[in-house]
């Protein structure tokens, strides 16, 4: 059964300077997939992040989602038409409170606005009852929680999320990612870049491993999880 | 006891002023990143432009209308000047400094030489009204009351804008960290030109109020106002609005009881001396700074 796709990217090359962070990165996301980037740290998972968003300017190649070319959009464009990215270190607006986050994640959507905060309550009651805190108070975990509710509040048609595990703790971490794959389940498609092979692989569909801004492999996670060289370099077993 | 009532009351007026001025100097610090020292200056001007429109036309609302659009006029082209400085993370607030002082010397410059031809401008007695009360020494002339009620409730007012409402909301979600407003879609450059365009409106109210309070205007007048904004604001910090409320008020009042108690040319020193105390003190401002 063939899949809408939804992000096309070809020979994506992004520079910082003299410094070359993305390589001729090729990439495909189709309508209900969780697709994993995983890759050690600096390997250029945040930077294709930023790349599909617009902040970073691509040097050459281009990015096409749902059809249209989108490689030299404004970010705000680029975040109205569907896509929208949880970013690393679960950063929210820590003087305001959690529902006035929420408010700002729907800049675009104010029409439907109650409608998917109803939405993002359910899916995360503990924001609904912190709802009037100010969400510098929350814990790691929740603000985790809100960043990932934030990104909801647009109804995106594709949502990115850069290192959710980082500085929390193994068992919520456990939760975010359940929590997820049942955002999938409800028909979300994800991009999830992770310094968590296992955990990543685990929930993800298909995968690509990114060393050195250039992508070494890709595949399905089941292919990927089984392949030697993921596993002696990002799941810990010697061959 | 007479002069502390009368002091009192005048420091309040003059100091509601200030109040509005350090508004409009941080707001512009909080979204558009940058330290606008010519915004008195702007706000100078825009009260010689009522004043001309006055005397051309002798219509009031005219002059008001006028007023406030000469102050939004100006603050956004301030902003296409400030823009060419921009890079991607907004302009470096030390440039900024430097280019609003060069702003301020050609804005009085412009005062001193070609309207009016230099001399001060004073406003018809119509527009700053007598006095309403007097009791003694204390006299509470209609202008200290336009500018008393006009401040409080402009100060509601752009408190209810920035805390209940959308735009509200992301002028303080890029005042907090401008990068990940970015990223989850609010149109920075758009919402940075909303930012002066409040700034101009409340600049306008500003001279409205000012040149009622005061009856007059002079070249000199931007200079000695914005050195005291600065100052409010640092002894305040930078960027703190509630802050500024406060030592916005308390500077005028200093300054009136400078004017009853002591030699009246001590007044202008009293903002400087508290500016520097703070600094020696407690440097990021009474309330801290907000950068």
């Amino acid at each position: 059964m063939k899949k809408n796709n939804i992000l096309k990217i070809k020979d994506l090359s992004v520079s910082y300077g003299p410094i070359r962070a993305l390589k001729n990165i090729s990439l495909e996301v189709n309508e209900g997939e969780i697709v994993v980037l995983i890759g050690a740290n600096g390997a250029g998972k945040t930077s294709l992040l930023k790349a599909i968003l617009g902040i970073q300017k691509a040097k050459s190649g281009n990015i096409l989602f749902l059809g249209s070319d989108i490689t030299c959009k404004a970010t705000d464009k680029i975040v109205n038409s569907g896509i929208c990215l949880i970013p690393e270190g679960h950063v929210i607006f820590s003087s305001m409170t959690v529902l006035e986050n929420l408010q700002l994640g729907a800049y675009y959507n104010t029409h439907d606005m109650n409608k998917n905060l109803k939405k993002v309550f359910d899916w995360f009651p503990i924001l609904r009852e912190r709802s009037n805190q100010i969400s510098g108070t929350l814990s790691g975990g929740e603000q985790q929680m809100l960043a990932i509710g934030r990104g909801l509040m647009s109804n995106p048609k594709l949502v990115m999320i850069d290192e959710p595990s980082l500085g929390l703790a193994p068992k919520i971490v456990s939760e975010i990612f359940n929590m997820l794959i049942e955002l999938n389940k409800e028909g979300y498609t994800i991009i999830l870049a992770e310094q968590n092979a296992k955990k990543a692989l685990e929930c993800g569909n298909r995968g690509y491993v990114m060393e050195t801004g250039k992508v070494a492999l890709h595949g399905t996670t089941q292919k990927l999880m089984n392949n030697s060289k993921v596993r002696q370099a990002y799941l810990g077993n010697s061959v | 006891m007479e002069v502390f009532v009368a002091q009192l009351l005048n420091g309040l007026s003059l100091g509601s002023i200030y109040v509005l001025l350090v508004t409009g100097f941080n707001l512009m610090i909080l979204v558009a990143r940058i330290i606008q020292f010519a915004y008195p200056h702007i706000v100078v001007l825009s009260m010689y432009a009522c004043w001309e429109v006055l005397k051309l036309t002798n219509n009031a609302f005219l002059a008001l209308l006028s007023c406030i659009a000469a102050s939004v006029i100006l603050n956004i082209l301030s902003e296409l000047i400030f823009r060419r400085l921009t890079n991607r993370e907004g302009v470096d607030i030390n440039v900024s400094f430097v280019i609003s002082m060069g702003m301020a010397m050609v804005i009085t410059d412009i005062m001193s030489h070609s309207l009016n031809y230099g001399f001060p401008i004073t406003f018809p007695a119509f527009w700053v009204g007598g006095s309403l009360i007097r009791f003694g020494l204390i006299t509470l002339s209609k202008g200290q009351i336009y500018a008393l009620v006009g401040s409080l409730v402009t100060v509601l007012i752009f408190f209810y804008l920035l805390y209940r409402t959308k735009q509200g909301r992301v002028f303080r979600a890029m005042a907090e960290n401008r990068y990940v407003a970015r990223l989850i879609g609010i149109p920075i450059v758009k919402t940075s030109i909303f930012s002066y365009i409040i700034a101009g409106l409340l600049g306008g109210f500003i001279a409205i109020l000012f040149s009622m309070l005061l009856g007059s205007a002079s070249p000199n007048l931007g200079e000695f106002v914005a050195l005291k904004v600065i100052a409010v604001s640092i002894v305040a910090g930078l960027g703190n609005l509630k802050g500024g409320l406060v030592c916005g008020l308390l500077l005028g009042i200093a300054e009136a009881m400078a004017m009853g108690y002591i030699s009246g040319s001590w007044s202008n020193a009293i903002s400087f001396i508290m500016m520097l105390m703070i600094v020696l003190i407690k440097p990021q401002g009474l309330f801290g700074t907000q950068i």
